[in-house]
């Protein structure tokens, strides 16, 4: 046992020593291990700085060390960094090493720790790590109070586009905590049970006064947030130059781009470096700074501007000559001096430049913002230029500019002077023509001019001076002055040639003098008319040269349509020329120009050469003529338009259509052609081909046929509108012929109708008397000698009359009596004043004689078959009663029977003696039928053939007595006969 | 809080009452015909046409602090505002202040607001909002003139400030810039709470001031009627 114990002490023993022994070994290279390890939490930053220091160094050893560091979150064993640090380090030097952290570490515990190796290669085996300080922790949770929530990082300020990571803790572990970003919700990551992440990335600037991020917790109204301030990122200063103006004083712009600015953090800076002199100054301004130029002749510069802000840092650099930045000032004090019509000089300043520096300055001369003159000067401090070449009378500016004569740089900015040159006399002649008439019986003569171009009039023109002279006779010359802008004047001459001159004045003087002669005889000779075409570019109007002396020609033509007023314009052309192009802006499509040629003689007297006429552009007519029809036959008619004018359309008529639409079924005359309208109705065509026939005859037509019609003319270019066709209906064949014989007729009857009625008296007393008179009457002769030639007129004494009444009866009452028996109840009938002749008898039945007027005129028939015809027969009479009248007595009582009791009313109405016609009756047209009215009174006024009835027959009779006397009147007649 | 942008109507009507009311303070004593009455009416009127301005510019302002600030229904707890004057009292605490209590605390309330108000003008980024901010502190040096002339009329002395309590608007190191953006909310708010208050306390003073004759006038127009 005790042999063991020794055994056993002798091998610790043995293992202490060999231990010791391994340690002396290994300790040649003895790993350094870092310690007093520090861990601080910068808020600001979001950083970890740790500090330690390494105590086993040799003093005055410094060894290349490399230190790995460990950081976790949350516990140890999360490890969420490890890196390592390279340095050299010395004896009892305390290291730094900072950390960023992206989450703020206010939401989360770090724990950190390190180890070490040499990395030298003074020390060949030094390739062992130290062992592991032990863990630091860094909670910055700590630090907070006892706010049930916090939002970090507190005030951050970053850079646009940078991503950021927003954390908030909770003391009151809830679940229902909602976090927003300028008011809109975010998610983010739960790291802990109380702590939650958001990563924000790209953050973008809104807002100087920072972005809002805030969490709430729904419950008690819990709110922590958080500013984040998002700078714009920081640019260079682009365009940085430098330039001096008088060689004391630099001037350095640049262009700043965007402003940084925000409330947490100012607008960047600018700080002008100098680098040879050292100097630096903070600049004032965001795009300049100025920068004094030292007095000991420095000429090199190296300037470097540097912008900064909390985050960033920029610069750029220029390195020039001082002498080769100059950049002179704008000159001054620039007039004109001396301006004449045709020169001017102009006297300017500039600033000097150190000393005796020389400037070179550039004199522009424009007029109408066009460069025309450049002209150099090299001076010191007073220039002066003269300027030639000019216009009279015209505007010009003129500027200067100058530079650095030593070393060109920049031009100095310009200064502009205006000014104009003086007058000078018209240096051309004003281009004048004429027009000739005659007026009241003299010959006039309208001048016309052009006024002259700015270039030629040299100035204002006054007033121009025409000079009349005349060429036949030896007179004063005349001189009238016509002030401008007058363009033409009216002279009245006589039949003497005059020469013409006109001249332009201005404040200076005339112009030469344009001569034109004139004569009295307008000159309307008879020239050759032609056409001119029109193209894009105008008339290209063509003569034939004047054989002989001519000066040249002149084309005259009006602007403007023939029926406006002429505005006459006019081109002078040169004697070889024979041809040219009219042009014009007032020419329009569709209007008829007439141009005419004048050849000038060597004289200045004109000659009409040619006319031509001619439009731009033909167009189709516009309007149709108004077509007027006559001759209207049955197969022909005709149409004419005589006061349709070709001269005013708008091309040049080359004929007419006529449109003819013939009957249904009809064919078209063979000299029509069959066409169809745009309505796709077809008609018939025929083709004026002369504009100057303006009739038309229209044959081989159909008799009582509706024919429509229409013409319209034509141009080059098409027909004028289709207009509404006009009707004519062909007459009757033969109706011309029944015109010839109705008319004559109608005249005829016309001429006996007035005859008969101037003769009316005669012929009533020859035809139709009132009392006729047997004995003168002709027909009675007519009878004797061509029937019986024994026949007598009867005399009255042959029979005897029982009564004779003699009525002088009003012709009013016998029209109311038998018109109507209501009047007769209203109105009292007028008792006709009768004369009894003889006396009668009352009562009498049977028959007597009478006086009987017989009617030679009628036969016997006639008689008998009006016999019937003279009873008035009322509506009440019923046709079986017809029979029985034919005797007296059955007559007798149809008429009791019938008209008692309609006419017992009237009264005293004897028996009277009248003529009734026998044409007068109701029955006179037909024997068998009795009429259904009663008879009309204008019957018994007419005069027919007349024989003797008792009055109550025409009329019924008022009482019993009187039908009594009349049936006994109607028996005598019989008789008589 | 309802801040709502309005029109600002009459800079030019503020100040001319506020240099009307001035001159007449002194006058008052001597003379003692008008009494209190138009002026506390001014002040009224002042009351109202600063709530129409605050509106105006608040607008402006929690825009320029961006959301939630802006939104109508942010409520946010009174963090670290507590040294701003409070407008809000229980009613029954309202009702038993004396004239001089009341006008003691408006005048108070008003002096330490533009304080803070100055401080806020100094802060703003853009010009056009210190323009304006410069404008309605006018304004409300107007009011505070305008409240210490109804005081002197009525015979009160002005409240003397405690040496070293001048308030400022300074944030300290531990005040973010969040919290600093609620104290601004709170300023405006409290600024409009007093306002309001303030028109209550001059309609009651104003009521308070008329004098009999006046009502029993109204009172026999009123019968006769």
């Amino acid at each position: 046992m005790a042999l063991f114990a020794v055994f056993q002490t002798t091998y610790l023993l043995a293992l202490l020593s060999l231990r010791t022994y391994e340690s002396e070994v290994l300790s040649e290279p003895l790993p350094l291990t870092p310690e007093s390890l520090k861990v601080s939490v910068n808020s600001t930053c979001q950083c970890l700085h740790l500090q330690w220091t390494v105590h086993s160094l040799a003093y005055h050893q410094e060894l290349k060390m490399v230190f790995q560091i460990q950081i976790s979150r949350f516990k140890t064993s999360n490890v969420i960094w490890v890196e390592n640090y390279s340095t050299t380090v010395k004896q009892n030097q305390v290291l730094h090493w900072s950390w960023e952290s992206e989450l703020p570490l206010e939401c989360a515990a770090h724990f950190i720790r390190m180890r070490s190796v040499v990395d030298d290669s003074r020390i060949p085996e030094s390739g062992f790590w130290s062992n592991w300080s032990s863990w630091e922790e860094a909670d910055a949770q700590n630090l907070l109070g006892h706010d049930p929530l916090f939002v970090f990082p507190k005030d951050k300020l970053v850079e646009e586009g940078s991503n950021v990571t927003i954390c908030y803790v909770s003391r009151i572990h809830q679940d229902n905590i909602s976090c927003y970003l300028e008011g809109v919700q975010i998610h983010g990551e739960q790291l802990d049970r109380s702590v939650t992440a958001f990563e924000l990335k790209n953050v973008s600037f809104i807002r100087k006064k920072g972005t809002n991020v805030f969490c709430k917790m729904e419950q008690g109204g819990v709110l922590g947030g958080i500013v984040l301030f998002v700078s714009k990122v920081l640019q260079e200063p682009k365009d940085f130059s430098c330039e001096t103006q008088d060689l004391k004083t630099l001037t350095c712009t640049w262009d700043p781009g965007s402003d940084t600015g925000l409330t947490k953090q100012p607008s960047q800076s600018y700080t002008l470096f100098e680098s040879f002199s050292g100097k630096r100054t903070l600049c004032k301004h965001r795009n300049w700074c100025n920068w004094q130029v030292a007095q000991d002749s420095q000429e090199t510069y190296n300037f470097t501007l540097l912008a900064e802000n909390y985050l960033r840092k920029r610069s750029v650099s220029i390195l020039f000559n001082l002498t080769q930045r100059v950049h002179p000032m704008t000159p001054y004090n620039l007039f004109p001096k001396n301006v004449g019509a045709t020169n001017a000089t102009m006297t300017w300043k500039v600033h000097s430049i150190g000393n005796n520096s020389t400037l070179l300055c550039q004199l522009e001369l424009l007029t109408e913002e066009k460069v025309i003159q450049q002209h150099n000067v090299s001076i010191k401090v007073n220039g002066e230029y003269l300027l030639s070449e000019l216009e009279p009378d015209t505007e010009y500016v003129a500027r200067v500019r100058c530079a650095y004569t030593k070393h060109f740089w920049k031009w100095s900015e310009f200064i502009s002077q205006k000014f104009n040159t003086a007058e000078a006399a018209p240096s051309e002649a004003p281009d004048v023509w004429r027009n000739m008439k005659m007026v009241s019986g003299h010959p006039t003569v309208s001048l016309f001019w052009k006024p002259l171009s700015k270039v030629h009039a040299n100035g204002k023109i006054l007033f121009y001076n025409v000079t009349v002279e005349n060429l036949d006779k030896p007179s004063r010359l005349e001189v009238l002055s016509i002030p401008a802008p007058a363009r033409s004047t009216e002279l009245t001459l006589d039949q003497c040639s005059y020469q013409i001159h006109v001249t332009a004045h201005n404040s200076v003087g005339p112009s030469p003098a344009s001569v034109i002669v004139v004569s009295g005889d307008p000159g309307n000779e008879e020239v050759e008319k032609g056409r001119v075409n029109g193209t894009e570019d105008g008339f290209s109007v063509s003569w034939k040269p004047q054989s002989g002396d001519a000066t040249g020609y002149v084309v005259e033509w009006c602007d403007g349509p023939q029926d406006l007023p002429c505005v006459l314009q006019w081109k002078n052309l040169g004697p070889n020329t024979t041809s040219t192009v009219i042009s014009s802006g007032a020419f329009r499509p569709g209007v008829r120009y007439n141009f005419r040629i004048y050849g000038i003689s060597t004289k200045r007297m004109a000659h009409l050469l040619e006319k031509k006429a001619g439009y731009l552009e033909e167009l189709a007519p516009s309007d149709n003529p108004q077509v007027v029809m006559s001759n209207l036959t049955s197969h022909s008619f005709t149409l004419s338009w005589k006061d349709y004018s070709t001269e005013s359309q708008p091309g040049f008529i080359q004929g007419y259509h006529v449109y003819l639409k013939p009957k249904a079924g009809e064919q078209c005359h063979q000299a029509f052609e069959k066409t169809v309208l745009p309505e796709d109705s077809v008609c018939c065509k025929y083709t004026i081909d002369n504009p100057e026939q303006k009739t038309f005859v229209v044959e081989n037509l159909q008799p009582e046929s509706v024919y429509e019609f229409f013409v319209t003319p034509y141009t080059s270019v098409g027909e004028g509108p289709l207009d509404a066709f006009t009707k004519v209906t062909t007459p009757d064949e033969y109706s011309h012929i029944l015109i010839r014989i109705i008319l004559p007729m109608v005249f005829c009857v016309l001429i006996v109708m007035i005859i008969c009625y101037l003769k009316s008296q005669w012929l009533k007393e020859k035809c139709y008397p009132d009392i006729p008179d047997p004995y003168k009457s002709s027909v009675l002769s007519l009878i004797k000698s061509k029937e019986n030639p024994h026949l007598t007129i009867m005399n009255v004494n042959d029979c005897v009359p029982d009564a004779i009444e003699v009525i002088n009866k009003p012709e009013g009452s016998k029209i109311q009596f038998l018109g109507t028996r209501k009047s007769l109840t209203e109105t009292e009938f007028t008792k006709p004043a009768y004369l009894y002749l003889l006396p009668t008898e009352k009562n009498y039945s049977g028959p007597g004689p009478c006086i009987c007027f017989e009617n030679f005129t009628y036969n016997q028939a006639a008689s008998d078959f009006a016999s019937c015809g003279h009873f008035p027969v009322t509506p009440q009479a019923p046709p079986p009663q017809l029979g029985p009248l034919t005797s007296p007595e059955n007559l007798l009582k149809a008429l009791e029977q019938n008209y008692m009791n309609s006419l017992g009313e009237i009264p005293a109405g004897e028996a009277n003696l009248n003529y009734v016609s026998q044409l007068a009756s109701p029955t006179s047209g037909d024997k068998d039928s009795l009429p259904t009215n009663p008879p009309e009174p204008a019957l018994c006024s007419e005069y027919k053939m007349q024989m003797a009835i008792p009055l109550g027959l025409a009329s019924a009779p008022p009482r019993e007595n009187s039908s009594l006397s009349s049936t006994t009147l109607l028996g005598q007649g019989e008789h008589c006969s | 809080m309802d801040f709502r942008a309005g029109d600002s109507w009459g800079m030019l009507a503020c100040l001319c009452a506020v240099l009307w009311h001035l001159p007449a303070v002194p006058a008052h004593n001597r003379t003692g015909d008008p009494g209190p009455g138009p002026s506390i009416q001014k002040t009224y009127d002042l009351t109202r046409y600063l709530e129409h301005q605050l509106r105006s510019l608040a607008g402006t302002y929690l825009n320029y602090l961006g959301p939630p600030f802006n939104e109508p229904d942010f409520n946010p707890p009174r963090l670290g505002a507590e040294t701003l004057p409070r407008a809000t009292v229980n009613l029954e605490v309202w009702r038993s202040l004396n004239d001089r209590l009341r006008l003691t605390q408006n005048y108070e309330a008003y002096s330490h607001l533009l304080c803070y108000l100055r401080g806020l003008n100094r802060q703003a980024a853009t010009a056009e909002l210190r323009r304006s901010l410069a404008h309605f502190c006018t304004s409300l040096q107007g009011l505070l003139g305008s409240i210490a002339g109804v005081m002197a009329a009525l015979g009160y002395p002005l409240p003397q400030p405690l040496p070293g309590t001048e308030p400022t608007w300074t944030p300290g190191p531990a005040h973010s810039d969040f919290l600093q953006k609620m104290d601004d909310f709170w300023l405006l708010k409290e600024l409009q709470t007093w306002l309001w208050r303030s028109a209550k306390d001059f309609n009651r003073l104003k009521k308070k001031m008329q004098p009999p004759a006046a009502a029993v006038t109204l009172h026999l127009e009123a019968h006769g009627f």
